[in-house]
């Protein structure tokens, strides 16, 4: 078994937890059961992939190499963890873009990224739930294509939306033109939206997490009945605003939302600051477990003021979150409403 | 002695001290008792009945400071020594005044404090069972840091752990230091004889040996200990004192956060550029001259500022959360008792401030 192959096998070992391996090691079909039955996974794990090497060395990584390093690393990849997702969508879709399947769209991507990189190793699998992922494995004049770190990519024919992990900036443009030949688009854009979660970002931009709407009062805590009964028109009311902005139900993960603001100063009144045409800079970052429920919860309780500003509510409409906040000038008169930045 | 002053010994050695004129007539019983393992700070008000003499810390909190200045602290201080000092974060306690401490015995401290330590983790107690032989303590004083007359030296602790195994144990895995900078003259001029203040105690490395020392200060000296946290209002000074270094000493940013009590809870950042951070601030705090005060109504309004305009932004109220941590490339602050400084020339300022607050927060 060469080297780099071996390497990979041994961080995926190593990275999955013993109760995991058994189911793992099965769904790559490339021992038999008599094999599988020899394998012993109480062994400290350093002997383990010995015993696994010495079984599969034939089997395991003869013919289709990639197809089994995807099945390798899908289980590896969907740990949140594992560094940061980035969004894109392809625009101008040609006439045929619909009707692209995946046969087609596997062989027009490999050929069209064969013709301008060479050496490069693609894999691709199609999932049951119609998401394409494709491992790429980059190299160059003097070097095998590495295997080590490969770039990862999620598209789902049909919808715009493409999502990439771990490409160097070098490589980048010629993804994005195999990419957009391949889908018969004519362009393609960064959605600037990222993020560790590819689930969060998939819910958000395919919009599949709006779900049954809570009633207003299972969600706020116990609290006196008199002062709930006063407080029951504004609360729903801040409530009925907060789902429309972010949404209802379980909303997706987004850990952060990043905002540069490139704006006048808009502090105090009675500062002479604020005459100023200068800008005060600065940059906002939210950051939670999921900042899309903490917003919503910012503004259910009040410690948001709405109508929900757009730059926070952008996030959901336009499924994205990083925003550059600059001053919209409208004509005449300077705006004071800031707006983002497309 | 070296650096032309006699560290703080309190008592009769000091010539023509008024503390034996302000040292109040009555004086609580308890306190003399060497009872260990308890405690014998009893609350002010019982004991310390004195009105005028002894300070009543409640009513010291300033209204205006002095603006942060670049000493060049390498000047009095060994360079080396504060070069421990800047190294990293470190936690923040108090410490009620010592009992019968003195300077010249810091190398009998050092051994007293060693055999402590051995002795608990032989008895099994707090320290983790490692490989260590044993543990060598050096208790030195960092000549230099004290501001004024009253201020004690500044007594730094470090704790090395001997490997059995023949590795040189020359790197700390516990360091502390008690400092007081710039306290309060009259409540330390009031302080009864053979009771020296050092108010403000900086730790870093196991928890469990930060325990250990304490606990050992506390049956040694007669003192207690208790957390410090960081008021919102100590944050916003060191945002305006910081802030106001940018000409002098460039901060590269100035960043602010807070957290938010939401289900769950978010976490909002907010990095302001240096240079419209500190014309914000130039914009507020009106320079006076020679004198330099800053006045907290100017902070308050600084402050007020970068809310506001990220409200304008977010229609967030960042009242309604909590104000955790203040950073700045010449130090950073957090909510739990937690500090940073990175740059010699400010340390005194900065330590000035948590003095101050450690007085504030000290029962007695």
């Amino acid at each position: 078994m060469d080297e780099q192959a071996r390497s990979i096998l041994q961080r995926i070992i190593k990275k999955t937890p013993s109760k995991r391996l058994e189911t793992i090691i099965r769904s790559w079909n490339c021992l038999s059961e008599d094999q599988l039955h020899s394998l012993n996974y109480s062994q400290p794990k350093w002997l383990f992939l010995e015993n696994l090497v010495s079984r599969c060395e034939v089997r395991l990584f003869n013919g289709n190499v990639t197809k089994t390093e995807i099945k390798l690393y899908k289980n590896h990849i969907h740990n949140p963890n594992q560094g940061t997702w980035h969004a894109c969508q392809l625009f101008q879709a040609e006439d045929d873009a619909l009707s692209v399947h995946f046969t087609q769209f596997r062989e027009s991507f490999i050929a069209h990224l064969e013709d301008v990189v060479q050496h490069v190793s693609v894999g691709m699998k199609k999932l049951e739930d119609g998401a394409i992922w494709v491992r790429i494995a980059w190299g160059d004049n003097f070097r095998k294509p590495n295997h080590l770190k490969p770039t990862y990519l999620v598209h789902y024919l049909q919808s715009s939306y493409v999502f990439i992990h771990n490409v160097t900036p070098k490589h980048r443009p010629f993804l994005y033109q195999a990419l957009v030949l391949a889908t018969r688009h004519v362009s393609i854009k960064e959605c600037h939206l990222s993020s560790r979660s590819l689930t969060a970002m998939r819910d958000l931009l395919m919009k599949q997490y709006q779900q049954v709407v809570f009633l207003v009062l299972n969600i706020f805590p116990n609290t006196d009945p008199n002062i709930e009964r006063e407080h029951a028109e504004s609360s729903e009311g801040r409530h009925q605003m907060a789902c429309e902005a972010f949404g209802c139900g379980v909303l997706p993960k987004l850990e952060t939302a990043v905002y540069k603001l490139e704006t006048r100063y808009r502090g105090n009144s009675n500062n002479t600051l604020n005459d100023g045409d200068e800008l005060f800079r600065g940059v906002v970052k939210f950051s939670s477990k999921n900042i899309l429920e903490s917003l919503r919860h910012c503004v259910s309780t009040g410690m948001a003021e709405g109508p929900v500003t757009p730059l926070l509510s952008s996030i959901t409409q336009k499924g994205r979150n990083y925003f550059v906040i600059t001053d919209k000038v409208s004509g005449a008169t300077a705006s004071q409403t800031p707006a983002p930045k497309a | 002695m070296m650096g032309g002053r006699a560290v703080g010994m309190r008592g009769s050695e000091m010539e023509g001290r008024s503390s034996a004129v302000n040292t109040p007539v009555r004086r609580p019983v308890t306190r003399r008792s060497k009872s260990y393992g308890r405690s014998c700070v009893e609350p002010p008000s019982l004991f310390w009945q004195t009105p005028g003499h002894l300070t009543t810390l409640g009513h010291r909190i300033p209204t205006s400071r002095r603006a942060a200045k670049s000493h060049n602290i390498t000047e009095k201080v060994d360079p080396e020594q504060v070069a421990l000092l800047l190294d990293g974060e470190w936690k923040l306690s108090y410490v009620t005044p010592l009992f019968l401490f003195r300077h010249t015995q810091l190398k009998l401290y050092s051994k007293r404090l060693a055999a402590f330590i051995i002795a608990e983790k032989q008895q099994g107690v707090a320290v983790e069972v490692g490989l260590e032989a044993g543990f060598r303590v050096s208790f030195s004083a960092v000549l230099g840091m004290a501001e004024t007359e009253e201020d004690a030296e500044t007594v730094f602790i470090q704790i090395f752990s001997r490997p059995v195994f023949g590795a040189d144990g020359s790197k700390p895995v516990w360091q502390g230091w008690l400092t007081c900078v710039n306290g309060d003259p009259e409540y330390l001029r009031s302080l009864p004889p053979d009771f020296t203040s050092l108010p403000l105690f900086c730790s870093r490395g196991a928890e469990s040996l930060s325990a250990l020392v304490k606990s050992w200060f506390q049956r040694t000296f007669d003192c207690s200990f208790g957390a410090l946290g960081l008021s919102s209002s100590t944050l916003h000074w060191l945002a305006a004192l910081w802030t106001g270094c940018h000409p002098a000493a460039g901060i590269r940013y100035l960043k602010l956060g807070w957290t938010m009590p939401t289900q769950p809870p978010l976490d909002i950042e907010y990095s302001v550029d240096p240079q419209d951070a500190w014309e914000l601030w130039n914009s507020v705090h009106k320079e006076d001259g020679a004198d330099e005060r800053i006045s907290v109504d100017e902070v308050q309004s600084f402050i007020n500022g970068l809310e506001t305009h990220f409200f304008r932004h977010f229609k967030i109220y960042l009242s309604s959360g909590t104000l955790t941590k203040v950073s700045t490339a010449l130090g950073s602050a957090h909510h739990h008792g937690k500090i940073k400084m990175s740059s010699s020339d400010y340390i005194s300022t900065v330590l000035t401030l948590l003095t101050e607050c450690a007085l504030l927060k000290t029962p007695v």
